[in-house]
């Protein structure tokens, strides 16, 4: 326990969307955080950490944040003795937050040696240091393929989407018995779809829901171009044209096979909700931190036609994609959310017994045009991330 | 540096103005005068030399600098492969020696010795000279072993006889002397303090079509062989345009990416005329002829002067292409060469690094850099596999459901090449298509999309070089051929670009295709140059023999008028060579072109499985 009476959290994930945003509210509220993380080629984990908080519009605070760069995939954490002892010794909790969060099935030993592998250090970590509590971020899609009723329990299917579930539900089961076994006490909080936050739009991270406004984007850019700078003799091949009101007329279907929707929720209920539960945690339990309503693509486009002025989008929604004759535009289209695109058609629904318990029933903002409108306005401004980049984040 | 000597200084010895590669039509002094001082080449070498004071103002130095008539011609091609403007130095030289004549009037008038006017007596007047202004365009290269040497005498012979009786009378004088083709081996093979025998004006090309054989004289490059054989629906195993043919056959015994298909050393010549090194003319079907088709590793002396080779002609199809398969990682591209050699699949076959289609295609050095990142970081392109084939083989290779870059999209990525800086919607295809790379290229449709994001023309492409250059470059880049894989493979006009930011100097080696082993070995030149703080990069590999062996080039770069890079580049090169010769030893199956040198005329089978 720090002197301040206040826990000391030891936090891992600091330098990613979540773990920072988690970072920045445990300092506001008082805790003392230590950042578990790794350096770049750029970067020390420090620097990385003071760059996020700049971005947050805060310095480093002296006295409540230590940074200690670590090897989760080695014994110790990869560090020496007397160092991995006076970690133990000052971590009262530990909120584990970082993961591989690549879909792609050609890392999968990457993606499990992050995700489960390294538990075993973890883990071990978290037994020595005998901690007061455990907390796990894991993800509401953990809970896998297993019909559209997805209770707060751990998974019972083998059945994912990708191998970043696969690696989740895993560390999810081994983190229960391991902490059950070692009589740790532990959560699983699993958010759904995270992204900016629903007051400012800011973000530090532009996948999920940006990652077809961003296609739209590209592929609208390019046929602006033809239009400008080419008579635009390649667009009125595929019907594309510039309408007399300043709208680009650009035909693409998106084809799902049914009808469904994202789960988002905003980064900043994400923090206020984990924060209550991290507050008054059930030991063993498991927090969907999601939305009871869903967004559907059909909105996302409708938000999206005065944004981008961008007409001529539409949904289909059809179980045999391969009927429709796909242009240029929409091969890429789909090639771009192809990884996606599961979660744009989910219809499963999310237990929250637990969350709505822990929180008093906090609820997500609705998504809406204005959240939508800013959060995009936030993506471009930082150019998907690339800006972000650059400042060292 | 002042700019003209700067320019005339950096001239990269690859003897590019010596043919018409942009059909813009070669400096015209340089064919009706032979020396290499009457090419754009020779005159930069002499104003260097007379800005330095190292020669003095003779006669011919009058004449070399009288017959540039400032045409520009060598701006197009010099531009093309280096970036440089030589005319600038044809105006310096011209001033200088216009200036000179105005202060003082001197001109040096050459002492003829008897030697001299015997050699003169066998050649003709014009065709064996001492003037220094000549001389010194034959004094350097800019190899960083070779020390520059001066020689006596500089003779052109147009015959056989005449090649026989020069080097008996400089064998009754005791004269050393080298036999030189372009210079373009750039290694100081090609200098003597003696004479040296410019073979640039045996240009005689004859076809005999019913036995599929050329015969070509000493003086033909490969870029006019190739052209003649293709102008007969022909194709000749060539590999660096402005080489003649016949001394790269005896240097290097010709590896191209072709040699995937048509081999190299012997297996190219039916027959070759030469003069020994006593001045006796024999021809390797002599029933008594030296053995050249035994390999004998190199001594660093020819053991004859080749005068002409008969050379094989292959079939074109009509129907041939080029595709290039990109990956990222060595490994697969080996791999995926592998299987073609085995199978036989494509004529050429050449495993590049991720910067051919950067440093290779932009027409500068500014591009070529701003789109490197876009193909290797942004599109993780490490090692492109390029094959030439008939219908046949790109119809396998495209069976084969790999990732491809084909003809069409080759041209829409080159004349587009300028769109490739803010190309972010292909960036994006990276980080979203994680799972199966460049799966994006199998999109149906994406030559479409990339010419509509793209817009590639001559005119954007042109746009990227001097101003002054580019009404002609718009011109030439709408030529077809500038854009088809075939035609700059058989011809490789681009391949001298590598070294247009630096002088380049290639180590070769022969091994088999172990993945392993090569990887050792690419690993252990990066080593040694980065040690010596050498640009250095991976150059390509072609499959020889069915895939039983490879040729495998690693490229070190320097500025070759830095006295610094020199001493690492030599301190580099000498270990490279031990470090090759370790493997040498140790493996059994690795050779080295340093075995090779002037054993080119060898049985390929006699040197790699000996
Ligand atoms: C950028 C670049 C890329 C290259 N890539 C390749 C490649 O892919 N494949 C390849 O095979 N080579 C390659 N080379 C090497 C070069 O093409 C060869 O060394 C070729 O031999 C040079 O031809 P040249 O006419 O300039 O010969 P020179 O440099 O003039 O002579 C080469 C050697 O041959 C001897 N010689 C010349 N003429 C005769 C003759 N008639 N009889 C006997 N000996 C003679 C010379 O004494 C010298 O030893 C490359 C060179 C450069 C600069
Ligand atoms: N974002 C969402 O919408 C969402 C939704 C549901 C659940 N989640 C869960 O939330 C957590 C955080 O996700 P995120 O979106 O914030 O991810 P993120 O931005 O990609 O950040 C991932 C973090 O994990 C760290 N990390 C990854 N692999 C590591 C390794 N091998 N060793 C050390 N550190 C490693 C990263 O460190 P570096 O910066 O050094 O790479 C980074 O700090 C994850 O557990 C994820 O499963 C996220
Ligand atoms: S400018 Fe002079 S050196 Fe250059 S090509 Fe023309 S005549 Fe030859």
């Amino acid at each position: 326990m720090h002197p301040h009476n206040t826990p000391t959290i030891a936090l891992t994930g600091a330098t990613g969307f979540l773990g920072s945003h988690l970072m920045a509210a445990l300092l506001e509220k008082g805790y003392h955080v230590i950042a578990l993380g790794r350096s770049t080629d750029d970067a020390t984990l420090s620097q990385r950490i003071a760059n996020i908080l700049k971005w947050f519009g805060k310095e480093v605070p002296t006295g409540r944040l230590d940074t200690i760069e670590i090897n989760f995939s080695q014994e110790a954490l990869g560090l020496d003795r007397p160092k991995y002892k006076e970690l133990c010794q000052a971590s009262d909790q530990m909120i584990h937050c970082a993961s591989d969060t690549s879909f792609s099935e050609r890392r999968r030993q990457q993606v499990f040696d992050s995700n489960v592998h390294s538990l075993n250090h973890i883990l071990k970590f978290a037994a020595d240091a005998r901690l007061q509590f455990f907390h796990y971020i894991s993800t509401a899609y953990a809970c896998g393929m297993n019909g559209t009723a997805c209770k707060e329990q751990l998974p019972n299917t083998t059945d994912f989407v990708n191998v970043y579930e696969e690696s989740k539900a895993q560390a999810e089961k081994n983190i229960a018995t391991f902490c059950e076994e070692n009589a740790i006490p532990h959560t699983i909080i699993r958010p759904t779809i995270v992204y900016g936050d629903s007051r400012t739009g800011r973000s530090l991270k532009f996948n999920a829901l940006y990652y077809p406004i961003r296609s739209l984007m590209a592929i609208r850019d390019i046929y602006l171009n033809d239009i400008k700078n080419n008579g635009g003799k390649k667009s009125q091949m595929h019907g594309i044209k510039m309408d007399e009101d300043g709208y680009l007329f650009l035909p693409l279907k998106i084809v799902l096979p049914k009808s469904g929707g994202l789960n988002l929720i905003p980064i900043d209920y994400f923090v206020n909700a984990a924060l209550q539960i991290i507050q008054n945690p059930g030991t063993g339990e498991i927090y969907h931190i999601s939305n009871k309503t869903p967004v559907k693509l059909d909105e996302i486009v409708n938000y999206n036609e005065p944004f981008m002025k961008v007409k001529g989008v539409e949904i289909v929604y059809d179980d045999s994609p391969e009927n429709y004759d796909r242009n240029p535009a929409e091969e890429l289209f789909d090639r771009y959310i192809k990884a996606y695109l599961p979660y744009m058609h989910d219809n499963r629904v999310f237990d929250r017994t637990n969350t709505d318990r822990a929180t008093s029933d906090l609820q997500p903002a609705a998504f809406n045009h204005d959240i939508f409108v800013r959060c995009m306005n936030y993506a471009v401004k930082m150019e998907w991330g690339e800006k972000l980049k650059r400042l060292g984040i | 540096m002042h700019e003209p000597l700067n320019t005339a200084k950096n001239c990269r010895h690859y003897a590019m103005c010596k043919i018409d590669f942009l059909g813009s039509g070669v400096c015209a002094s340089g064919p009706e005068k032979h020396y290499v001082s009457f090419y754009p080449q020779g005159r930069m070498d002499l104003y260097a030399a007379l800005a330095e004071g190292k020669v003095p103002v003779t006669e011919k130095c009058l004449e070399i600098a009288d017959t540039c008539d400032l045409c520009g011609k060598c701006d197009y091609q010099c531009y093309f492969v280096t970036e440089l403007r030589p005319t600038k130095a044809m105006e310096a030289l011209k001033d200088y020696v216009a200036d000179h004549l105005e202060k003082s009037g001197e001109v040096v008038k050459e002492e003829v010795d008897e030697v001299l006017k015997e050699l003169k007596k066998i050649v003709g007047d014009f065709w064996a000279t001492s003037d220094r202004a000549i001389a010194v365009t034959y004094s350097h290269d800019p190899s960083p072993v070779a020390e520059p040497t001066m020689p006596d005498y500089v003779i052109m012979p147009e015959t056989r006889e005449e090649v026989s009786a020069i080097v008996k009378l400089l064998n009754l004088h005791d004269i050393p002397f080298a036999v030189r083709g372009n210079g373009s081996s750039v290694m100081g093979f090609v200098m003597s303090s003696g004479a040296v025998l410019d073979m640039n004006r045996m240009k005689t090309i004859e076809f005999d079509e019913k036995n599929w054989l050329v015969k070509t004289g000493a003086g033909v490059t490969a870029f006019d062989l190739q052209k003649s054989a293709q102008e007969r629906g022909y194709r000749v195993n060539a590999a660096e345009p402005s080489a003649l043919v016949c001394a790269n056959i005896m240097c290097s015994g010709i590896f191209s990416l072709f040699s995937a298909s048509y081999g190299t050393a012997a297996d190219n010549y039916i027959d070759a005329e030469f003069v020994s090194k006593d001045g006796t003319p024999f021809k390797l079907s002599d029933k008594d002829a030296p053995n050249l088709f035994a390999f004998n590793p190199s001594d660093g002396t020819i053991p004859a002067i080749c005068t002409s080779a008969s050379i094989r002609l292959h079939p074109v199809t009509g129907d041939e292409e080029g595709i290039l398969i990109p990956f990222a990682t060595m490994d697969e591209a080996l791999d995926f060469s592998k299987e073609c050699a085995t199978h036989r699949i494509g004529m050429a076959i050449g495993v590049l690094g991720g910067e051919y289609l950067s440093t290779f295609m932009a027409p500068t050095k500014k591009l070529a850099w701003e789109i490197k990142n876009t193909f290797q970081k942004e599109l993780g392109i490490e090692y492109l596999v390029l094959v030439i084939g008939g219908k046949y083989d790109i119809k396998t290779i495209q069976n084969m459901e790999l990732p491809t870059i084909d003809q069409e999209l080759f041209k829409a990525l080159y004349l587009g090449m300028p769109s490739l800086r803010s190309a972010n919607w292909l960036s994006l295809l990276k980080e979203m298509s994680d799972d199966e790379p460049f799966s994006y290229l199998k999109l149906n449709g994406f030559t479409d999309l990339s010419e509509t994001a793209l817009s590639p023309s001559p005119e954007q492409l042109a746009k990227e070089v001097d101003p002054e250059l580019q009404s002609f470059f718009k011109k030439l880049f709408d030529k077809p051929e500038m854009t088809d894989l075939v035609w700059l493979n058989m011809f490789r006009i681009i391949s001298s670009r590598m070294g247009r930011e630096k002088h380049v100097v290639a180590l070769i080696i022969y091994l088999p295709i172990d993945n392993a082993l090569i990887a050792e070995i690419d690993g252990e030149f990066r080593r040694i140059a980065e040690k010596h703080q050498i640009k250095n990069d991976y150059g390509f590999i072609t499959p020889l023999d069915n895939g039983k062996r490879c040729v495998f080039e690693y490229d070190y770069y320097l500025d070759q008028n830095d006295p610094d890079e020199i001493a690492h580049m030599q301190q580099a090169l000498g270990e490279a060579a031990m470090m090759i010769e370790g493997y040498v030893k140790k493996t059994g199956t690795v050779k080295s072109i340093f075995q090779l040198f002037t054993q080119g005329f060898c049985r390929k089978e006699n040197f790699l499985y000996s």
